[in-house]
């Protein structure tokens, strides 16, 4: 039960405004996003064997959602090609986890400087 | 409704070329991207650069909206469409543009750009025609860092938007989540056909649950291990000594040798988060802490210590000078 919570199949996340089936294939196909397993016969089957799957069993986590309309989006919107997104969309994940790496760094430093926040 | 300067908002000329408006179509654009750029009216100006750009690269619409730009300066103050005004009929069905390679964005477009050129029948036609999915919705769900340790239920309430447009006050939902053990901050619960619901037949949308893990007043998180900060005196720290401390599984007694510097780690495994997966680590991290105030007496015995000890603690400093 709680594998469905946090993951949505294939065709759920077609349903979803903006996302059609080709241009999922497509962030999939240039490894923008990866499935994280696939569906078969109701069952779940995490793992990289994502390959041999067809693109219906596909399995995603529930936050690649807004990863894959981000890359639909600038792809577009901006009209720039699916390696150039696959870029944009890294660089902005990596900064993403550098803001969340900043927050705990700079938490975590709080409790031994004095509590000026500013350094 | 304001008159929208489309040559103002890409800032080109009047007279500009395909090629100059595209090139300052593609400048602004990329700049104001909201999947790029975080201000706040980014999106705002990504939305009026697109819909500026949609008439002037189309030769037909920019002849007409030149037009307008004729009747809209002379008339001050609100602009109002002129009356009889139809726009180019092929607007109407503006399929043409959308399956235009690189046509770029066609979405919501201001209200003057629907009555000059009729984008308004597009949007309308469709909720006609078929069901309509209703909106997804996302809420934050705080956690406290204990409740990740083990599947825990929580309550939510929430309000689902009306799908009749607006007519009908939101309807009040409660319902009990189950968080799944492990849950990291950031991470989002779907739950299906949670969401509003469909109109005409068409599937409810689903509520999704962004996790947001309330910071601890002790304990910090990295990845899966937990860390909290353990003050001790500087006679501790020489000593070493042995001590209980708090962990998010209750209390451990933890020895500390005698020697120890500030900002030691001591690792405690197993005693972090856990998921299925994996099992973090707790560590305890050493931060030596002066009392506020010396008495007498032991200012004396530090005095005794100072004169006694040859331990130079900056002694890197002297060794490059």
């Amino acid at each position: 039960m709680s594998d469905i919570l946090i993951n949505i199949p294939f065709t759920e996340l077609c349903k979803i405004e903006g996302i059609e089936r080709e241009l999922v294939v497509d962030v999939v196909e240039y490894g923008i996003v990866e499935p994280i397993g696939y569906v078969v016969d109701e069952r779940v089957m995490e793992g990289r064997m994502v390959g041999q799957a067809e693109e219906g069993q596909w399995l995603f986590e529930t936050r690649s959602i807004v990863w894959i309309q981000k890359a639909i989006r600038l792809h577009l919107d901006l009209d720039i090609d699916w390696i150039a997104v696959a870029m944009v969309i890294e660089l902005l994940q990596q900064k993403s986890d550098l803001e969340k790496e900043n927050e705990r760094v700079v938490q975590l430093l709080q409790r031994f400087v004095d509590s000026e926040k500013t350094l | 409704m304001d008159f929208k300067d489309y040559y103002k908002i890409l800032g080109v000329e009047s007279d500009a070329d395909t090629k100059a408006i595209k090139t300052a179509y593609r400048k602004l654009a990329r700049k104001y991207h909201p999947d790029v750029n975080s201000e706040k009216d980014a999106e705002d100006k990504f939305k009026e650069v697109a819909e500026a750009y949609q008439v002037l690269k189309d030769t037909e619409r920019r002849a007409e909206f030149d037009e307008l730009k004729k009747y809209g300066s002379r008339s001050g103050g609100g602009y109002q469409t002129p009356p009889g005004w139809q726009g180019s009929q092929r607007s109407q069905s503006s399929q043409g543009y959308s399956n235009q390679a690189g046509s770029g964005y066609e979405g919501d477009f201001s209200d003057f750009f629907n009555s000059a050129f009729g984008g308004r029948s597009q949007g309308f036609n469709q909720s006609q025609q078929r069901g309509v999915r209703g909106q997804d919705i996302e809420i934050e769900l705080p956690v406290f860092l204990e409740e990740t340790l083990q599947q825990s239920e929580k309550p939510i309430a929430y309000i689902l938007p009306s799908s009749q447009g607006g007519q009908v006050p939101g309807i009040k939902k409660n319902l009990k989540v189950k968080v799944p053990q492990g849950v990291m901050d950031g991470e989002k619960i779907r739950l299906v056909g949670q969401g509003q619901l469909g109109s005409n037949g068409g599937s409810a949308g689903d509520l999704y649950l962004h996790i947001r893990v309330v910071p601890h007043p002790l304990f910090d998180v990295s990845g899966h291990n937990v860390l909290l900060t353990l003050p001790l005196a500087p006679w501790e720290a020489a000593l070493g000594t042995k001590i209980t401390i708090p962990t998010l599984a209750g209390k451990i007694s933890l020895t500390v040798p005698p020697n120890t510097p500030s900002g030691k780690k001591f690792r405690i495994k197993g005693k972090g988060l856990k998921t299925k997966a994996v099992t973090g680590d707790f560590l305890a991290i050493v931060k030596i802490v002066m009392p506020a105030k010396t008495s007498t007496e032991s200012e004396a015995l530090w005095q005794q210590l100072a004169a006694q000890e040859q331990f130079d603690p900056r002694e890197e400093w002297s060794a490059k000078s």
